[in-house]
């Protein structure tokens, strides 16, 4: 033994040593944590299988039946999660979806033919903006989010330069885009997709999160035309107007953009659109949707979504958010002085229990709607009618035209972009030494079993 | 020679410190440490239905990665001169390579010829198939058989030769919580040979009491017919 007998205060030990240590008591430490858990939700899928088989009162033969197709499904799923998922294991079909810090592809899984929409985020990106909090973030509402109204995440995955979301995917496009080929919705149109974004926001603040990036281009609709959302905090704060200290040496005195501001609404509505697209790809960003306590020193809290649905509900009325601006200094200064900002033009038509939800949700956080309970929201004139228990089983506002299953006609088209092409060693930053900072990004869900999509000829013929 | 391991009674090499000394594995306040009290019993058993060689396969890619991320954190101090063999007790083991032949080696030699073999069982398509449809080896039993026998041989050097460092990088209390789901994983399929771990069955005894009632009852030393509960399962295939 080179090692001499008692102390440890002084234990000698390599850097590269004291990072396998590291490693190894994350990996253990949630492996072990991670199992409990799976074991657990092993079981209550199963009770929930017998219990769903008495309540439909099926015959032994039948429940015998649905027992050996559960258990075929729980055994591809061990399997599913002792693969080593890479992107070799998915064919990339197109790019749907690009953003500031990454893209969107929809893609094939090669050995089981399902559709999924791959998230792709540059790691480099995301280091040198210490963004690791973040990752972890959207990752874990991902993982927890197991409802209706979040887009489903079945596997995420890493390499040395990307991190990797393997999500549902969602035909029906984004509202972003929606409103560029409508220019407004109908008020009726409007209550169906505020009343659904409100149960989606509310969803995840009762699982502890906030959004705080809700905007037109992170609502997605899905093959019937429902509302998810997507993209938590991966992003969050990323985007430069999106932080305090963008504005630092500015003032918040009132906008001077009067050019602009004494535009009708109809010429304001046409330059939104033509720049709406390249602002969702710009790292700088805007802070239209943002809330103004997010700027200010005293902080702030869930509320700040609502604020976010309020900017939304007057573009889709409108036809371009309150404060929009040419520069996001100018949209800032509107932002921090909403209150003589924030105005409806004359000629638009407009309702008064329309006018009245949005100034209740763009006001400050003490008195914003929703400050007492999401039940405030929902007892507003506005949403009379709305049936908030069966909103999502009825048939939506705007049906969604697709023709299959990887039908894409409700997204722009995208160029071909370098992001999954190999680059040369010699010009790569090494980010190996901070991997661990990603450990445990890796995850499989169960049901992404059950995500069909076409299946190859040749796994049918092997089926048979 | 099938792949039965020849227990070799070599002389160690050096001097040997005390039995007492070198077993502070053993030590109360060490066999006390884990990560999580879970009973691992009820973990390791094959759930309804599932596929045997599928719930196998899971388990044991996984204790591979684990055991090997185990002792990457000691392969610093274990060399070519400190382990110039792989040593556990007084028990030397020797690699036998694809064609039988016998290899002398130092620990660290052994621990890469198993990490290495292992990988390529683990990531070979035909052994561990990872596709959906692709169905495993007839053989694919026995070859989980020899990598549980391999990767036993380093846990147990870890701790023969390496828990002093373990114990001073603080990852005792996982050593302990993976060697004891390892061996009741490996019980609950009949995976080792008991006369293969007896030289660890100290350490078991005391690790695996406490965790999952698989001794309801001291039986002292069990070399000879292992542990009662070792073999007293049925599988389901």
């Amino acid at each position: 033994m080179a090692m001499t007998a008692g102390t440890t205060t002084t234990f000698p030990m390599s850097n590269h040593t004291r990072e396998r240590v590291t490693v190894a008591k994350l990996t253990l430490e949630n492996f072990y944590s991670n199992l409990i858990l799976q074991h657990e939700e092993r079981e209550t899928r199963q009770k929930k299988l017998e219990v769903a088989m008495e309540e439909e009162g099926l015959a032994d033969e039948e429940k015998k039946l649905r027992r050996s197709q559960h258990a075929r499904k729980e055994t591809e799923f061990l399997r599913l999660k002792r693969t080593r998922l890479g992107l070799d294991d998915f064919e990339s079909l197109k790019v749907i979806g690009r953003g500031a810090f990454g893209e969107v592809r929809l893609v094939q899984k090669k050995d089981t033919g399902h559709i999924y929409a791959m998230k792709i985020l540059r790691k480099s990106d995301m280091l040198e903006k210490e963004q690791v909090a973040h990752i972890r973030a959207e990752r874990d509402i991902l993982v927890e989010a197991d409802g209706a109204w979040v887009v489903k995440m079945f596997y995420s995955f890493q390499d040395k330069r990307n991190l990797y979301l393997i999500m549902e995917f969602l035909p029906g496009g984004d509202m972003m885009t929606l409103l560029m080929k409508k220019d407004t919705l109908t008020e009726e149109e409007t209550q169906f997709y505020i009343s659904e974004t409100v149960l989606a926001i509310d969803a995840i603040h009762q699982l502890g999160f906030i959004h705080r990036d809700i905007k037109p281009d992170n609502l997605l609709l899905d093959a019937k035309g429902h509302v998810k959302l997507s993209d938590f905090g991966l992003c969050t704060g990323l985007k430069k107007a999106h932080r305090t200290e963008f504005y630092r040496n500015l003032t918040h005195n009132p906008p001077s953009d009067f050019s602009f501001q004494n535009m009708n609404s109809k010429r304001k509505a046409e330059t939104w659109k033509k720049n709406r697209r390249q602002l969702a790809y710009s790292t700088v960003g805007t802070p239209d949707y943002i809330a103004p306590e997010v700027f200010m020193q005293t902080g702030y809290n869930k509320l700040c979504d609502w604020w976010s649905l309020g900017v939304i509900m007057y573009e889709m009325l409108i036809g371009y958010p309150p404060f929009c601006s040419e520069t996001p200094q100018e949209t800032y200064r509107k932002v921090m002085n909403w209150k003589e900002t924030l105005v409806f033009p004359p000629e638009v038509p407009i309702s008064e229990k329309a006018k009245d939800l949005i100034l209740r949700f763009c006001i400050d956080s003490e008195n914003r709607i929703g400050n007492s309970g999401v039940e405030e929201i929902k007892g507003h004139p506005f949403f009379e009618g709305v049936d908030w228990e069966h909103i999502r089983e009825r048939p939506a506002a705007i049906p969604i035209e697709i023709k299959s299953i990887d039908d894409t006609s409700n997204f722009d088209d995208f160029p071909e972009s370098d992001i999954l092409q190999p680059v040369p060693n010699t010009t790569e930053p090494d980010y190996k030494s901070k991997d661990w900072v990603f450990l445990n990004y890796t995850y499989k869900r169960f049901e992404g079993l059950t995500q069909r999509g076409s299946i190859p000829t040749y796994m049918k013929a092997g089926k048979l | 020679m099938d792949w039965l391991m020849g227990k070799s009674k070599a002389k160690p090499n050096g001097k040997k410190p005390a039995a007492e000394e070198r077993k502070a594995y053993l030590e109360p306040e060490h066999t006390k440490a884990r990560i999580t009290d879970f009973q691992f019993k009820e973990l390791v058993v094959l759930p309804r239905e599932i596929d045997l060689n599928e719930w196998l396969a899971s388990n044991t890619t996984t204790f591979f990665h684990h055991i090997n991320l185990q002792y990457s954190t000691i392969s610093e101090f274990c060399t070519g001169e400190t382990c110039q063999t792989m040593a556990v007790c007084n028990t030397q083991y020797y690699w036998y390579d694809e064609r039988g032949k016998k290899v002398k080696c130092t620990a660290p030699q052994y621990v890469d010829f198993v990490m290495s073999s292992v990988q390529k069982l683990v990531t070979d398509e035909d052994v561990f198939p990872t596709k959906y449809g692709r169905e495993f080896p007839s053989s694919f039993e026995s070859l989980v058989r020899k990598i549980c026998r391999h990767l036993f041989h380093v846990l147990a050097h870890i701790y023969w030769a390496h828990f002093k460092e373990t114990l001073a990088l603080e990852l005792h209390g996982h050593l302990n919580t993976l060697y004891v789901h390892f061996i009741l994983f490996a019980r609950e399929f009949n995976l080792l040979d008991p006369k293969e771990t007896a030289i660890m069955d100290d350490l078991t005894e005391v690790l695996c009491s406490g965790a999952g009632g698989v001794h309801s009852g001291g039986s002292g030393d069990g070399a000879g017919s292992g542990g009662p509960g070792a073999q007293n399962h049925v599988k389901e295939r």
